[in-house]
């Protein structure tokens, strides 16, 4: 059974096709890379996938239910939980309370109003393990809008491997980071990923981090898969070649 | 330790002041306690959630009228009777609530600023029923239960209206710091977020709405039988942005910040009002100073020297790099 499985999802901006019946399974286990060029769709999808945006046409289905239309807040307790491109974080509360509030969205006790220590005591432990696991923990106590920009995409991270999601989909987790802060973060990335508990989407414009990182690729191109495959194959794909414009090197 | 002793000195202060001022000024000081209960109300919205309620004086208006109203008709015991009108004004906020967390921002405020309206306009519209501009007189405040009446004294009133505060500000403490109140909290700082968290923050909201109106309707439900009378004046929209001002020179975003801001501008006004008619623009001033000078508010500016300023770990670009052996 897979995980996930878009059936033509399609979305569309007015005459604009974003998404273009898309079809794509994820597998268990699966470390899966979403590529293309600008514009492509790739964050229309996961808005798609996740219930951010409504889709125009097509299904997802996630471990065989359907989860189309269905609102956000709704995909998220079915197990994805997922990252934004541009950063979405509480500013104003420290790293760990950011990430708690993540946790405590998987606990049956999030609605408790009174007391609650034990909600509390829970997520903290929870939110205290995926910061350790994204190398935050020094950054515990501090507002999330003191951190540099690159452990602000790595605290977004923590707060949706808090949730201990059945399906992790991140969106250009190094989108705007300097050279030296892509490779801590893959490097990070990678160790995290290496325990293999976790099943992603990832869309990554780097093609680096791509190809060090899934074990199969996606391409997107005006909102079309052109392309389903290993790394290796993708490598070699001319078409793909040609949608880049010049090649990855 | 410090917030021990001044618990204490407030404790003090509290058991002492109904006897050491005059008849006159307790009536000024429970009036203003009602205000600061009614003020930390409103701060479950602005400063927990963000939520900009510009109608807030419906929630006080309702308890007021509802308390008046029963104690009219039924003559039930006054605590009985202040439950029950916090019941109802609760059970009338639950539509107003679910039609107001369907919005944002301005268009929130504008709804809750309608419903207010609503409410004003509806007791000239039925003033057989509720007095129209005259108001309702002679409010009775009827002993029991077990032949309690010391609530009949102007300072029995004071201990009623003190206990009704200590025991909300004792519940908001708790809600704020509940696994819900700290999903208020994600709300504030970011909506969007919070709901792709897994949260279904309507509901939240819609929640703290109800309840918000529940704390204030205990204010307004605690004035009429005090005042003994309840007027249109109490729907009056001027009173939400009063109010709103109070929340925020009193420092929103906590729960004392309000209660002192609602029983500090209370007492100034009644002062202030009795030797020039400029309040008003005194009133403008003060809420200016402190928006462009202290916008964390008097009970910000109180603690502000307790806070330690946070910092951000100094070492390499990686914290375990440094500490690794070599
Ligand atoms: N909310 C929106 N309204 C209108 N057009 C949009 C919206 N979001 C994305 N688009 C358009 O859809 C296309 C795909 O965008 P996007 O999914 O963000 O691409 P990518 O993430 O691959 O860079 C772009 O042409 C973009 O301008
Ligand atoms: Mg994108």
């Amino acid at each position: 059974m897979p995980l996930l499985e878009c059936r033509g999802l399609t979305r569309r901006f007015g005459a604009l096709v974003a998404v273009d019946s898309v079809d794509m399974t994820v597998e268990p286990g699966e470390i899966r890379a979403v590529i293309g060029p600008n514009g492509a769709g790739k964050s229309t999808l996961f808005n798609v996938i996740t219930g951010v945006l409504a889709a125009s046409d097509g299904e997802a289905f996630f471990m065989d239910q359907n989860i189309t239309g269905l609102p956000v807040e709704q995909v998220v307790q079915k197990g994805i939980s997922r990252t934004f491109q541009l950063t979405h974080l509480f500013p104003e509360l420290t790293a760990r309370e950011n990430v708690r509030i993540s946790a405590q969205a998987r606990q049956p006790g999030r609605w408790t109003m009174l007391g609650g220590a034990q909600v509390l005591q829970e997520s903290t432990t929870q939110a205290d393990q995926a910061l350790e696991r994204l190398h935050l923990s020094r950054f515990a106590d501090v507002p999330a809008n003191m951190l540099s920009h690159g452990d602000q995409r790595l605290l977004e991270i923590a707060m949706a491997v808090s949730q201990a999601p059945k399906l992790l989909m991140l969106d250009e987790p190094t989108q705007g980071l300097s050279i030296e802060e892509t490779d801590r973060a893959v490097t990070i990335l990678r160790d995290m990923l290496s325990d293999g508990d976790l099943t992603v989407v990832l869309v990554e414009h780097d093609m680096e981090v791509v190809f060090k990182l899934a074990h199969r690729i996606t391409v997107l191109h005006q909102g079309r898969v052109i392309a389903d495959d290993t790394p290796d194959k993708v490598k070699e794909s001319n078409e793909v070649q040609q949608a880049y414009l010049g090649g990855f090197e | 330790m410090n917030w021990k002793v001044g618990f204490i000195v407030c404790a003090v202060a509290a058991c002492v002041v109904p006897f050491v001022s005059p008849n006159y000024m307790l009536t000024v000081i429970i009036e203003a306690l009602i205000f600061g209960l009614f003020a930390m109300s409103l701060d479950l919205l602005v400063g927990y959630t963000r939520l900009y309620s510009f109608g807030h004086v419906a929630a006080y208006g309702l308890g007021a009228y509802t308390s008046a109203l029963l104690l009219l008709h039924f003559n039930l015991p006054l605590p009985v009777t202040i439950v029950l009108a916090v019941a109802i004004s609760t059970a009338i906020a639950t539509p107003i609530a679910w039609v107001c967390t369907r919005t944002h921002g301005v268009s929130f405020a504008m709804l809750t600023l309608a419903f207010a309206q609503l409410g004003y306009a509806m007791i000239y519209r039925f003033k057989d029923f509720t007095g129209g501009s005259d108001g309702l007189t002679g409010i009775p405040r009827p002993e029991g239960p077990f032949g309690l009446d010391f609530f009949q004294s102007k300072i029995g009133y004071f201990y009623m209206v003190l206990f009704c505060l200590l025991g909300s500000f004792l519940l908001c403490r708790a809600l704020v710091n509940s696994p819900f109140g700290t999903v208020l909290s994600g709300i504030r700082e970011n909506e969007a977020k919070t709901a792709a968290l897994g949260y279904n923050t309507r509901a939240y909201k819609r929640v703290i709405v109800i309840l918000a109106y529940a704390f204030g309707s205990l204010a307004g439900a605690l004035y009429a039988p005090f005042a003994g009378f309840a007027s249109p004046e109490l729907f009056f929209w001027l009173i939400s942005g009063t109010v709103l001002i109070m929340v925020i020179v009193g420092g929103s975003g906590t729960l004392i910040g309000p209660i002192i801001g609602g029983v500090f501008f209370l007492m100034l006004e009644n002062q202030l009002s009795e030797v020039t008619d400029l309040w008003p623009l005194i009133f403008g001033s003060v809420f200016i100073a402190f928006v462009m000078l202290a916008p964390q508010g008097i009970w910000g500016i109180l603690t502000a020297r307790f806070k330690k300023p946070a910092v951000l770990p100094q070492g390499g670009a990686d914290g375990e790099t440094t500490s690794a052996p070599s």
